[in-house]
């Protein structure tokens, strides 16, 4: 179906609420339509569930033909033996976990858009969520891709070839299908820390990393955790795991199980929406090292910027309004000064190709050079 | 069955209530979560017919038969972490779609109906014309 004018306008924009410019909408249902629309079309953007915040998936120049892979949402290929499930790129990860559930097993990877986040947008930002502290990122769960080409060949990219196509947004080809690695589900508990000063978040983080049973440490800053309820200071959620139905338990359980523990994921789940609520809409993800914590939320918390984010793994969301916004370049250069990276799980997009080194863009050319020669993907985006 | 034309009072009131439609969505951050419980986005799995979709319609103050395509069980309102009233904007963007004349053909047909025969269908057979009964 052939959409207008006004209903092309909803995918050509994404969660980054970045504005753009669409030709066409295409829903491909299987391998073979997504096929005749690249072959078809000399422009292709490729859109999973829309939630990227760096505006990834927004269509640039009025020439992109949009792939919206919702409708690929078939899960085949269960492997009991292997622990691995073959899904199509439009399957949503929450709905992955509810089939996975009767089997005892889940998808690890946890971003906080679980509930409408495709796998093939997982796997084109390389998603990372709240539990990488134990789990990594979703390339350490994927075993091979399926992926079409500018001419709209289909070819299966196993591991060596992977980082060809995770992490890339989309920019070298469409991922189609997946065979993805899975783990057995955990009993999991949370316990809400509180902590006075920005040195102490880093000593608790520490001491909590030794503990192979902690799955995810979160942090809210005095601000969010005031906003939130939480109480006064700064605020750690810890999340443990044991095996399921261990009636010993992990050490250092947490005290919240249950509806507790749920209530208290859900509440860590909001805090973007809810930042954002309150006019600070640009949240940005940089990464940096434990030690060097404290150097970059003194510069943040000095402005006034709103911090939460998986400290566990050292990706910070500094969340500007629309007057700090202009600060964002500055905080990225203390970033690499501070040895960091720019973008610790949101990917490049559009809104952070400025701030791409300059042997990265290289590397990132020759791949794009050699994956897509016609320069079909995502033109545009990350180089 | 074809509209009249619209009076103009009709289309000062459409526009109105596209105006208000549009102003639901002014907090919408566009986060898409929304979509995880609307059970129509969960059948058709087309952005389009998602509440984010229907709100960017909305926020444009464009009407489309999109609108329709909604059960109004406020299943994207639960999710919303702003509070959107989705339902209340789809709402009113089908009452000024069908003050302007542009409601759905069937759901006339099926209004008409019910005036003539007492059901929805245009059944005539039925034992009693004057009470009302469906499916």
């Amino acid at each position: 179906m052939k959409l207008n004018k006004n209903l092309i306008k909803i995918y050509e924009s994404d969660a980054s609420r970045l504005k753009g410019n669409a030709k066409e909408v295409v829903h491909p249902r299987n391998v073979a339509e997504v096929r005749g629309a690249v072959a078809n079309s000399a422009r292709v953007v490729v859109r999973g569930a829309g939630t990227g915040l760096a505006g990834g998936a927004v269509p640039q120049n009025g020439m992109d033909v949009v792939l919206d892979m919702s409708k690929m949402d078939g899960i085949h290929g269960f492997d009991k033996e292997r622990n691995t499930v073959e899904v199509e790129a439009g399957v949503i990860l929450d709905e992955l976990q509810g089939y996975l559930a009767r089997f005892g097993l889940e998808f690890p990877v946890n971003p906080s858009s679980h509930a409408v986040a495709t796998i093939g947008g997982m796997i084109a930002t390389d998603a990372v969520g709240s539990r990488a502290i134990k789990y990594g990122k979703t390339s350490n769960w994927v075993k091979w891709v399926e992926i079409v080409d500018g001419y709209g060949e289909v070819h299966k990219k196993g591991i060596t070839e992977l980082s060809d196509y995770s992490g890339m947004e989309g920019i070298t080809g469409v991922i189609v299908r997946a065979c993805l690695k899975l783990a057995p589900r955990k009993d999991r508990s949370a316990t809400l820390v509180k902590v006075e000063s920005l040195e102490d978040v880093v000593s608790v983080v520490r001491e909590l990393k030794r503990n192979s049973a902690v799955s995810m440490i979160e942090f809210f800053d005095k601000g969010i955790s005031k906003e939130l309820e939480l109480g006064e200071g700064y605020h750690l959620i810890v999340e443990y795991e044991s095996p399921r139905d261990d009636p010993a338990g992990p050490d250092g359980a947490g005290a919240l199980t249950g509806k507790e523990y749920e209530d208290l994921i859900k509440l860590r789940d909001r805090v973007y929406p809810f930042v954002a609520g309150e006019g600070y809409t640009r949240i940005e993800d940089p990464k940096i090292m434990i030690d060097r914590f404290v150097k970059l939320m003194t510069w943040l918390e000095a402005r006034k910027i709103p911090v939460f984010g998986h400290v566990g793994v050292g990706i910070l969301h500094p969340c500007f309004n629309h007057d700090q916004e202009k600060l964002v370049p500055e905080m990225m250069a203390l970033v690499k000064r501070l040895g960091g990276q720019v973008s610790g799980e949101h990917g490049i997009g559009v809104l952070k190709k400025g701030f791409v080194e300059i042997n990265d863009q290289k590397i990132l050319r020759n791949v794009k050079k050699r994956t897509d020669p016609l320069n079909k993907f995502n033109v545009g985006k990350v180089v | 069955m074809p509209s009249d034309k619209p009076s103009k009072a009709d289309r000062i009131a459409a526009a109105n209530l596209m105006e208000e439609a549009s102003e639901v969505f002014d907090n919408c951050i566009s986060c898409g979560m929304c979509k995880s419980l609307c059970p129509v986005f969960k059948i058709l799995k087309e952005e389009r017919v998602s509440p984010r979709g229907k709100g960017i319609v909305l926020s444009d103050k464009v009407m489309d038969k999109i609108l329709f395509e909604c059960t109004m069980c406020k299943a994207c309102e639960e999710k919303c972490p702003l509070n959107i009233k989705v339902c209340e904007a789809v709402m009113k963007g089908r009452e000024a779609m069908v003050l302007k004349g542009r409601g759905l053909k069937s759901n006339e047909e099926m209004i008409e109906n019910v005036r003539k025969c007492g059901n929805p269908f245009g059944d005539k057979d039925v034992k009693d014309p004057e009470k009302l009964y469906c499916c």
